[in-house]
């Protein structure tokens, strides 16, 4: 190669297609995705997430929980994500507009959280969250760090936030563990996560079948 | 016969050895911080109370230092040593390349410190934090000046492979990481944009920055050291240009299945396969790394060995069948650390090992650590990327069964986490090793006044056994 200016140009060239094709060409078809709006029930999808919700998302991505948990379910037929209950639709791209922060994650270590809060047969509550927080387990690491111990008894109220304790995890005599303003939006935001809205673009384009004509062939990936 | 030093080595060692010894330092920090995070995989209870340490916050922080720290701290040192050599005069605007150095040195620290205390972005291959970016920038602008002139007033009109590598690896990190910086910080696009915006990052940071570093040592090292021309060198352009059309678009392909435009990951899909052609083209050239002599030569072809496995393990894990069940599960880090470490390091350190000597005038200063340190390395990497595609099958086989917890899974990939501790442990000795020995050879450069003008080749190279 002898000329600077071929090697200058072809280098701005390739990588221009990639950045135009790739990352200009999804932002021209998602970037301004607009809710929808459903007519039925007077009123548009995906909502908002809470102000403690919001809050929450900021925990979880500082302390990295996108490490071992996605967002993100795939879609019946492609991967097992349907059979553990994650989800009864893939998640689309509407799922996410609202989020300032999307944590899809790239790494299952532990159970995808995108219909956390609306788990079958029980979803968890506030409580079963907090205090998988505080325990942690054999294949989660504990997050004592977002919890308080604190003294009770003459002088010092007990606290009605105070973590329901038993067995080995049961604080000495005379304290309790009080979860601190981010464990209970880091919850908060956990339980807000929940796709239960069937968007149309949520499930796979069949064909009708047509009148007396032989049943045409199955597109998509439908179970 | 042309003396082996020239005066193009002897006049520029300051900026050489500022890159060079914080790379060693950072590959030692990032060692022990991705050492930490491997026992925490297995063991979640290990340091998981403070929360500076904690799992999420580790394994972001092991990766900037790494990429960072030791990849573009070494990567950028051997690309101006080339550059300058190639260019067959002295390095020109030192003085920028020392300051640049500097100055990404503390934006690291700072982006490490940032991960630390809650900054992280969540981001593969992008750990560092908004605020860390601007210096990031200027100062690699200001390392790649030296490199950029070098490259631009090289005395021979024609250009060479290694030339083109560098000098693309130069030009192309400031522009992709702007545009990562405007689309997911400064003006975040909005949703799923942001998943595609930072696997584009992320996939362009590997292919057309740090592959090309590594490249640009081999196709440096391996005809300098075997004496020999590249065999099928026509080729070697068109293998650069596929490189760097292609490269960038295989983004998409985490995002196989997920709430994406399909064409992303189709795109994707088909330019990892397109990439082969490359990796070929490479292998073809480089094919005399595998026969010569030299331990700075068996880095070279263990790093091309396993640069040209990953690829083929990317294009393999893009097919549906494959991806559903290797997508999110260990494989990915395997992958990682196979062209992170196997790939890219080991091509690195190869060219560590054929420069310092000529940069410093001294050979090294144990040849013993030097055969300790490859001995390390490629057990470390083999252990590593084993044992983590062990816990992949197990982890992919299990997730497809929905009657398995994942206290279960954890369970049972618990053996195959603990190897990949142990590889970890046996890559940071290696790692050690290097830097000792780097620590002192380099201890005699402030007191030599007079710049060794010949030495043999011979004498320089580290001997194999």
């Amino acid at each position: 190669m002898r000329s600077n200016v071929i090697f200058l140009v072809g280098l701005f060239a390739a990588l221009g297609i990639s950045w135009t094709g790739i990352v200009l060409g999804s932002h021209a078809q998602l970037g301004f995705l607009p809710p929808y709006y459903d007519d039925n029930q007077g009123t548009s999808f995906p909502q908002w997430m809470p102000g403690a919700a919001a809050q929450g998302q900021l925990v979880y991505r500082d302390l990295g929980c996108a490490a071992c948990h996605t967002q993100q379910v795939r879609r019946p037929g492609f991967g097992y994500d349907q059979a553990r209950g994650w989800g009864d639709r893939q998640s689309v791209a509407r799922d996410y507009i609202y989020q300032p922060f999307p944590q899809l994650g790239l790494s299952r270590v532990g159970p995808d959280l995108t219909n956390l809060a609306d788990r079958k047969p029980t979803a968890p509550d506030e409580e079963d969250l907090l205090r998988m927080l505080y325990a942690g387990s054999e294949d989660m690491p504990a997050y004592r760090f977002l919890f308080e111990e604190r003294r009770v008894g003459v002088g010092a109220q007990h606290s009605d936030l105070a973590l329901n304790l038993t067995g080995a995890l049961e604080p000495p005599r005379g304290r309790e563990i009080v979860p601190s303003a981010r464990a209970r939006e880091l919850v908060a935001y956990l339980l807000s996560l929940r796709t239960t809205y069937d968007y149309p673009e949520a499930f796979p384009y069949v064909p009708p079948k047509a009148e007396g004509a032989a049943a045409p062939a199955k597109t998509g990936g439908e179970k | 016969m042309k003396p082996e030093v020239t005066a193009t080595d002897s006049s520029s060692p300051a900026p050489l050895v500022v890159l060079l010894l914080s790379g060693l330092l950072w590959l030692v920090a990032s060692g022990l911080l991705g050492l930490t995070a491997s026992i925490q995989l297995h063991s979640p209870r290990f340091l998981s109370d403070c929360p500076v340490l904690t799992y999420g916050r580790m394994g972001a922080m092991a990766e900037t230092a790494f990429v960072y720290g030791w990849l573009a701290n070494a990567g950028l040192a051997l690309a101006l040593w080339i550059l300058g050599r190639l260019a067959g005069e002295p390095l020109r605007a030192q003085n920028w390349a020392v300051a640049g150095a500097v100055f990404w040195n503390l934006g690291v620290a700072a982006a490490v410190a940032g991960v630390a205390t809650g900054d992280a972005t969540g981001f593969a291959l992008l750990g560092l934090p908004g605020y860390v970016h601007m210096i990031l920038l200027f100062s690699y602008a200001a390392i790649a000046v030296s490199g950029i002139l070098a490259w631009h007033g090289r005395l021979r009109q024609v250009s060479y492979a290694s030339q083109w590598y560098a000098a693309a690896a130069l030009i192309v990190f400031p522009w992709i990481l702007s545009v990562a910086h405007v689309m997911l910080f400064s003006a975040p696009a909005r949703g799923v944009v942001q998943a595609v915006t930072a696997g584009w990052y992320a996939q362009c940071a590997w292919t057309l920055w740090l592959a090309p570093l590594a490249l640009s040592v081999a196709y440096y090292v391996v005809p300098r050291v075997t004496g020999r021309v590249l065999p099928s060198y026509e080729f070697a352009a068109l293998g650069f240009w596929c490189l760097v059309f292609v490269g960038g678009l295989t983004g998409g392909r985490h995002l196989l299945g997920g709430p994406v435009p399909a064409w992303i990951a189709s795109v994707a899909v088909v330019s990892s396969a397109l990439l082969l052609f490359h990796v070929l083209i490479v292998l073809l050239n480089l094919r005399g790394a595998f026969s010569g002599g030299g331990l700075s030569l068996r880095f070279v072809a263990f790093g091309i060995a396993a640069y040209a496995v990953g690829a083929l393990g990317d294009a393999a894990t893009s097919f549906h069948a494959v991806a559903a069940r290797t997508q999110f599960t260990y494989f990915d880090d395997a992958a990682r650390q196979l062209a992170l470490y196997g790939a890219v390091s080991a091509m690195l350190f190869g060219g560590i090992y054929f420069a310092v000597p000529r940069i410093t005038g001294r050979a090294w200063l144990s040849g013993g650590l030097v055969r300790a340190h490859l001995f390390l390395t490629i057990a470390g990497v083999l252990l590593l990327v084993g044992s983590l595609c062990g816990a992949a099958l197990v982890q992919g086989r299990d997730l497809s069964d929905p009657a398995v917890a994942f206290s279960a899974i954890a369970l049972h990939t618990r053996p195959w986490l603990v190897a990949a501790t142990a590889a970890q442990a046996v890559l940071l000795l290696g790692n050690v090793a290097l830097a000792m020995n780097f620590i002192g050879t380099g201890c005699g450069i402030l007191n030599v006044s007079e710049p060794a003008s010949f030495n043999p080749p011979a004498a320089m190279e580290a001997r194999a056994p």
